[in-house]
């Protein structure tokens, strides 16, 4: 039995905290859900901010949630965080990570599974989003982790995932807590949750 | 208090791709004769709202358009005042 503690903070909107739950637990880790409205004072060695419609996604997608308790007292720099999908979306809304998402570029909501490069290799993980465009900024200070094979929805430099080390800020567009369960028929996330142990 | 009221208009920065402004221009194509057709896609708000002073109501119309209108990584915005005593 592993000893991680993960924290999955939930939103009005949420709803990929259940299989991010169940994905932390295939790996043996302890997980429990962190309200939105609380300040996070407990000690995690990971936090996640789940896919979601955080708020309806109402203005743009995170831009009320980064407003949160839960995201505003965030261990930035102590506790490996990891945002996925609207996760990702809160977290460069809250300006905790550059760059910011918009709309796909046809400006439909994708959802299939898709090529990524990750460490060398490519892997099939599922995406769901309709702001999933991501826009760089100059001399941004994350580290690239994931890249669609292909242009999925016009992000810069096919960016699907980054990584500030600084921060310890673990942030994607794709669903790896989709693709854990061999049942599902897809289980390339594992290979995401292996890296983000071992960087806790 | 006084009374205030201002109209925030959000849009890209000039500098980001506007999918939408495309789309419209391509539609307005196909369907009129006109050529170099530009717009630009902005969402406004309208905000009414008491405050001791216009100073206090500026800087809280600027804290919601920089904090919740606006990312300020690809858009921008523009403050228009409603004179209330007109």
């Amino acid at each position: 039995m592993s000893s991680i503690n993960a924290g999955i903070i939930t939103f009005l909107g949420t709803n990929c905290e259940q299989d991010t739950r169940r994905a932390c637990e295939l790996f043996g880790w302890r997980a429990e859900y962190i309200w939105q409205d609380e300040r996070i004072n407990k000690k995690y060695d990971v936090i996640f901010l789940p896919g979601g419609f955080s708020y309806g996604d109402h203005i743009s997608s995170g831009r009320i949630a980064k407003l949160a308790p839960a995201v505003q007292s965030l261990p930035v720099g102590e506790t490996l965080i990891v945002g996925i999908c609207n996760g990702f979306q809160i977290l460069c809304e809250a300006k905790l990570l550059s760059g910011a998402l918009t709309y796909n570029e046809n400006l439909k909501f994708i959802s299939r599974v898709v090529p990524l490069e990750f460490l060398g290799e490519v892997i099939h993980i599922p995406v769901a989003h309709h702001q999933g465009n991501y826009i760089s900024c100059e001399n941004m200070s994350e580290e690239v982790i994931l890249r669609y094979t292909e242009n999925i929805n016009g992000s810069d430099e096919r960016i699907a995932g980054i990584y500030n080390r600084e921060k310890k800020i673990i942030s994607m567009m794709p669903h790896p807590e989709r693709a854990v369960y061999s049942e599902l028929g897809l289980t390339d996330g594992r290979k995401i949750f292996e890296f983000i142990e071992n960087e806790i | 208090m006084k009374n205030f009221k201002a109209i925030v208009d959000v849009g890209l920065k000039p500098t980001i791709k506007d999918i939408k402004a495309i789309t419209l221009a391509d539609a307005v194509e196909q369907i009129t004769d006109v050529k170099n057709f530009h717009c630009k896609l902005q969402n406004r708000y309208i905000l009414e709202f008491s405050a001791q002073n216009r100073d206090t109501a500026q800087k809280t119309v600027q804290l919601i358009a920089e904090e919740i209108l606006a990312n300020s990584v690809i858009e921008e915005y523009e403050i228009h005042w409603v004179d209330l005593n007109e």
